[in-house]
């Protein structure tokens, strides 16, 4: 599904990925730990699109298409979807009509007319619920004084709603309280399938516990440094990653 | 009054004035004398809301000096969703008694070549609140001048301005005078400028020295969708009481680069994500307008010129 050659990111001049290379396969879940500034956050921004990130050269590969050659609303319309860290606040834009609108924009692209407003409010609160999300909360402005774990819970929600087949969940779980990092996580694991990847981005064990990973990899200075299952994550916990 | 129930009624101006279901408080009286509308409207208190609705179709330069009263316990609604394709030169003067509401909705479209002009000098006596809403589009020459003057206790002034100029022009000026203690305003200023547009916004509070407990809020906003376009806001405070709650706020600045990627990030191409943003930017403060039909129309508003 996956493919990651050899690449090597820029922000600002400054070499923050260097010769990155990694395989995610259908249905794998890979977790990527590492330290603060380690390179985590960039290898999930440089997945999206975020023209802040400039790629100076390497190759990724995206169920067989050159993802670098695609536009970030291209690269969602593929079936790629970034769960941000900070997801952004949109004043004057109601939830539920954001929301409408992502459902829409996919819809549209796979040929399908715009959803039916019962439908998408049948649909909305049937994958609320899930995540313990009030109603409410749609009526609000997008991410506008939303608490951490609702915003993290909206990306949630809306990975949910747009059913891609790669998912980049860049540190999800930090802002989630225990019961929310729950829910977060039966959401996540129902969304599992042969046809959907993960790629978790984490500094602890904690999220692990709840979505167990195929592969374990430790990056550093924007390098994997390495790999393994979940007892790799394990060892972490116990001795840092200074180990 | 202000209750669920509205009396509608409507001024169409054409070659003529025509009046249609002026309700019994409703005193109206325009004349259209060479090209030029001079008249006043007096509302007396009603059980039923007294709403009018201003159509121009005149097919000429609009000129209309008007005097509004509106007596103690009265409600207006002023609507006013004409299109002025051949400019205006609109002078208003109002004059609020006791325990009385105005609520003036203006969503008009100009024609970029034309010229226009608004000037509204409002008083305010006690109790009395005035909502201004303002949509508008600007053109070559367009100045909003409008001055609010909160002469007793309890009066209050809640408004909001929403400019989109492609490659058009506008200058607002907004003065607000406490001139009673315990009156309260509430004014909110958001423009986009494109292309070669010039808009700016000048909000003046004023707090006279006997006026304690003021409350007054006042923000604007801008953003500047190119290179060639201009914003200039500037707020003023003249506040002679300290004991007041005075906020004022104003900023402009290019779209958040963070924000269109956001949008891009979930599959909406480019041009939708920025006229979602826009839309968002321009929306922020309608949930000051309490009547839903009249924020549903704003939106439409926003949407259809943004």
């Amino acid at each position: 599904m996956l493919n990651i050659k050899e690449l090597n990111v820029s922000v600002e001049e400054k070499q923050i990925i260097k010769d990155l290379s990694l395989k995610v396969g259908s249905g794998e879940v890979h977790a990527i730990m590492g330290p603060n500034g380690s390179g985590k956050s960039t290898i999930a921004h440089t997945l999206a699109g975020n023209p802040n990130y400039e790629v100076t050269s390497g190759k990724i590969d995206f169920n067989n298409e050159d993802l670098l050659n695609m536009d970030p609303s291209e690269r969602s319309l593929s079936g790629l979807f970034l769960a941000f860290q900070y997801p952004i606040e949109l004043p004057g834009v109601t939830n539920a009509s954001y929301l409408k609108q992502i459902v829409n924009v996919h819809r549209k692209h796979n040929g399908d007319k715009p959803i039916e407003a019962g439908e998408f409010l049948k649909m909305l609160k049937e994958k609320s619920s899930k995540l313990n999300i009030p109603m409410d909360m749609h009526s609000r402005f997008v991410n506008a004084g939303f608490s951490g774990g609702e915003k993290k819970k909206n990306e949630v929600l809306q990975l949910d709603l747009l059913n891609p087949n790669l998912v980049i969940m860049d540190e999800t779980d930090s802002g989630l309280d225990v019961d929310a990092l729950k829910s977060t996580s039966e959401a996540v694991n129902q969304l599992r399938s042969s046809k959907r990847s993960f790629i978790i981005i984490t500094h602890y064990l904690r999220l692990l516990e709840y979505i167990e990973p195929d592969y374990v990899h430790v990056f550093q200075e924007g390098s994997i440094i390495e790999s393994g299952d979940k007892s790799l994550a394990n060892k972490i916990d116990t001795e840092g990653y200074a180990y | 009054m202000t209750g669920s129930k509205t009396n509608n009624c409507s001024i169409i101006f054409s070659e003529k004035i025509d009046i249609k279901n002026a309700p019994d408080n409703l005193d109206i009286d325009l004349q259209l004398i060479n090209d030029q509308i001079t008249g006043y409207i007096n509302v007396t208190k009603s059980k039923i809301d007294t709403i009018i609705n201003i159509t121009n179709l005149r097919k000429k330069h609009f000129n209309l000096n008007l005097n509004i009263y509106l007596d103690e316990d009265s409600f207006l609604g002023l609507r006013d969703e004409s299109e002025y394709n051949f400019g205006s030169n609109i002078i208003i003067k109002s004059k609020m008694n006791k325990n009385s509401i105005f609520e003036y909705f203006r969503l008009n479209s100009f024609l970029k070549t034309t010229k226009n002009h608004f000037i509204h000098d409002i008083e305010i006596s006690s109790n009395c609140e005035f909502r201004d809403f303002n949509f508008s589009n600007g053109s070559d020459e367009m100045h909003n001048k409008t001055s609010v003057s909160l002469n007793d206790e309890n009066a209050s002034y809640v408004g909001s301005g929403v400019m989109i100029s492609n490659s058009t022009n506008s200058n607002n000026d907004l003065l607000i005078k406490h001139l009673s203690k315990s009156a309260k305003s509430d004014c909110s200023f958001k423009t986009v400028s494109r292309g070669v547009s010039r808009v700016s916004f000048s909000g003046k509070v004023f707090v006279d020295q006997d006026c304690s407990k003021t409350v007054s809020n006042q923000i604007s906003k801008g953003l500047i969708m190119d290179e060639t376009a201009n914003i200039n806001l500037t707020p003023k405070l003249d506040i002679n009481n300290d004991d007041v709650i005075c906020a004022h706020g104003a900023a402009s600045g290019k779209p958040d680069e963070s924000i269109i990627f956001y949008l891009k990030s979930r599959g909406i191409p480019h041009k939708q994500a920025e006229k979602i943003y826009v839309e968002g930017f321009l929306g922020e403060f309608l949930n000051k307008i309490s009547n839903s039909e009249m924020q549903q129309k704003a939106l439409k508003y926003i949407s259809t010129h943004c």
